[in-house]
């Protein structure tokens, strides 16, 4: 038993060390400069001390994403980058306010994907007194709850809403992500800076994701001289059959089909039925198609899943401030495995909640507000570095990124290829 | 050329997946006048019975379809508790109505159990696929999991009318579906014949999984509910408690559905189906093949 205390003492000692040393506090500089031995022992205690005695409050975060349900992947992932964040930030001494040093909690909801759920979510935050919201993985169930913070006064940043009509001029809602219009403009532009003249979409006419996105790239075409032959489009974005879309894109010629899927569709039927259909060329998706590697089947031929890349926000390897350097490093000690984007957005969506409450002196959603619709100040996060134009949506750059199968070891493999930005 | 055919294709091997079911269906109501609701939902147990045992085959040694075998023991089960636990009291006591709600019920319950079960839990599961390869004949792409589901199903529909006709359980359960108090004066054993019903109903249920997900492999859940919506209405445009009905019924649904995809647009494929079939009810209420009393099961 004792061992066991005494290990499990090291490594929240080990664990204290490893975040700590990201910030730039002092309780860091202090491990820095004492003897080695003595150096982990030092840093924990500070760190408890902190955590128990020296802040004068708890400021606690709402959390609202899809922790079940078909697109699961994205609410754990925005979890683990916003508990990430306010370990950090609790164990850096957390935020200050007028003198005073709070630590940041967090209350989290599980919508399941779902718009009603959602809502649910959001008002059980609002009558618990949450006013600082961070919030939902998709555009679908933000846009459930945009209004509701208007109403309530209650600060919402979502993450990963990529819809352009979820923050508007002057309001409470606003994101970590860019949004769904400029992905669509860098998707056009990578389609005519690599000649592509032929070009068609498969898109969801009834989805705001999808048909935003399909807006978005096919104005930018026009704009940027790329033709397209073919559109189609399907009834739901959960539709299993692709293979009539795809044969109309191959009939027509096209080099290129822009896919403004989610991985859940893209891994198990769009990709493979796209392959069987005959069509041979570039497939390219916007962020929604990352964490396709999660539903690839076993037993299916990889080799369909070459030629694939889609639009993302940020790319382990392609950022490279200090902040995602540090932030990198960090979660993989905490969670064993690269970040994705969900991580990244998640985690800015907390360290800009910070750098507001702390521009603000308060923690009131009002004066967090008030702070965040400043755009003059320019955020250093995980992702990159931005500020936000009037309407509270990031000015900032993408990342292409691909999958590719290498025959060698069997896999396919998921890979960043350069950053891309619209003139 | 190329288009019609492949479209066809499409079709075809849609529909096969549509008409397994929809045998099921009409099995269940030829029998009893009972729309077993939670049918669709036979197919998510086969699903992840086979999502668990494809792996097991294969470490056997064996070839992965072969867990078809287990998938269909674990549904016929399935069929046979939920007739015993559910059905058959309701049965004894309700009217057609009670009975009906139960069915609607009965999915739910068969839904969300599979969610609390820790290894199946609410997150969708990406199954094994069998039969990935992709054969292309004088320009058409064909996959061999859309062969075998289309050869598959034909041999599945030959084998139940032969049943139907020739086997001794098979008349009984003719004899049942058109008249149940005479066919207890002929020494039938209804409730057995019964029950069997629902063991083969679920059985090819789990056949249709199979098929099912060869072609698309992902499991959530709830994914019999849109899929039992299609074979149900399948069952009435073909005729319900009419097994070529469903075979037919099947098949133009799976067929309208891609012929809208190809040639009229693809987000309106729904509309078409629930159009034909509010006219196909409209000319013939009793469905296409439904007024073949004789051919009921």
């Amino acid at each position: 038993m004792k061992k066991k205390k005494l290990i499990s003492l090291f490594m929240a000692a080990g664990m204290a060390l490893s975040l700590a040393a990201c910030g730039s506090s002092s309780s860091s500089e202090a491990a820095a400069s004492a003897p080695a031995s003595e150096a982990s022992a030092a840093v924990s205690a500070a760190g408890s001390e902190a955590a128990s005695g020296d802040f004068a409050g708890t400021i606690t975060l709402g959390v609202i994403g899809p922790m079940t349900g078909t697109l699961a992947v994205y609410g754990t992932h925005i979890s683990n980058g916003v508990e990430l964040a306010v370990e950090q930030i609790n164990a850096d001494g957390g935020v200050s306010i007028g003198g005073e040093a709070y630590a940041l909690a967090t209350e989290t909801k599980d919508d399941q994907g779902d718009s009603t759920e959602c809502l649910n979510a959001m008002n059980a935050l609002i009558s618990d007194g949450i006013g600082l919201v961070v919030g939902s993985a998709t555009s679908g169930c933000t846009s459930a709850i945009t209004s509701v913070a208007n109403s309530e006064g209650v600060v919402l940043i979502t993450p990963s809403g990529t819809a352009d009509a979820l923050t508007t001029e002057m309001d409470y809602v606003f994101r970590t992500c860019f949004k769904d219009s400029f992905q669509g403009q860098l998707a056009a532009k990578y389609a005519a800076d690599n000649g592509y003249t032929k070009v068609g979409i498969v898109y969801c006419s009834a989805d705001t994701y999808s048909a935003g996105l399909r807006d978005a790239f096919s104005a930018s075409c026009a704009e940027l001289g790329v033709n397209v032959v073919a559109e189609e489009s399907v009834a739901t974005m959960t539709d299993v059959d692709y293979t009539n879309q795809f044969n109309k894109m191959v009939s027509a010629g096209a080099e290129l089909v822009f896919i403004p899927f989610y991985y859940d569709v893209t891994g198990p039927y769009l990709v493979p039925q796209a392959r069987q259909a005959g069509f041979s060329g570039v497939l390219l998706g916007c962020d929604g198609v990352d964490n396709t590697e999660t539903t690839i089947p076993d037993g299916a031929d990889l080799s369909v899943y070459n030629d694939f890349y889609f639009i993302n926000h940020y790319a382990e390897d392609l950022a490279a401030t200090d902040v995602s350097s540090c932030f990198v490093s960090s979660f993989k000690d905490k969670y064993g495995e690269s970040p994705n984007n969900f991580d990244a957005l998640g985690y800015d969506a907390v360290l800009v909640y910070k750098k507001a409450m702390e521009a603000a002196g308060s923690y009131a959603a009002a004066d967090v507000q008030a702070a965040l619709a400043d755009t003059s100040v320019v955020y250093e996060i995980a992702s990159g570095k931005f500020s936000f134009d009037e309407t509270g949506t990031p000015i900032k750059s993408g990342v292409l990124m691909g999958y590719s199968y290498n025959e060698g070891d069997a896999a396919v493999t998921k890979s960043s290829i350069q950053t891309l930005e619209v003139e | 050329m190329i288009t019609f055919i492949q479209f066809l294709i499409t079709g075809l091997r849609l529909g096969s997946v549509y008409a397994l079911i929809a045998l099921g269906y009409t099995m269940v109501y030829g029998i009893i006048k009972l729309i077993n609701f939670a049918h669709g939902d036979f197919i998510m147990v086969g699903g992840y019975t086979l999502y668990f045992t494809i792996p097991v085959m294969m470490r056997l040694g064996l070839p992965g379809w072969t867990a078809v075998i287990l998938a269909v023991i674990v549904c016929a089960c399935v069929g046979m508790l939920v007739e015993l636990l559910a059905y058959r009291p309701v049965r004894k006591k309700g009217t057609n109505l009670t009975a009906l709600i139960t069915a609607i019920a009965m999915s739910f319950v068969l839904e969300n159990l599979a969610q609390a079960i820790p290894a199946i839990g609410p997150d969708p599961r990406v199954p094994y696929t069998l039969f990935s390869k992709t054969v292309t004949i004088g320009g058409v792409s064909i996959s061999t999991a859309t062969f075998i589901t289309i050869i598959v199903s034909a041999l599945v529909m030959i084998g139940l009318y032969l049943f139907t006709q020739k086997t001794r359980i098979g008349r009984a359960m003719r004899c049942v579906s058109e008249d149940k108090q005479a066919a207890v004066l002929m020494g039938i054993n209804v409730n057995r014949t019964i029950i069997i019903t629902f063991a083969i109903g679920a059985g090819l249920a789990a056949v249709a999984a199979l098929m099912y997900i060869a072609q698309y492999p992902k499991l959530y859940t709830t994914m019999g509910a849109t899929l039992g919506i299609y074979a149900f209405v399948a069952a009435v445009l073909g005729g319900i408690g009419s097994l070529p009905g469903a075979m037919l019924g099947g098949m133009v649904i799976g067929i309208i559905q891609s012929a809208t995809n190809t040639y009229i647009s693809s987000s309106m494929s729904d509309t078409f189906v629930y159009l034909i079939l509010i006219i196909v009810l409209m000319i013939k209420p009793a469905g296409i093949l439904g007024k073949n009393v004789g051919e009921k099961v």
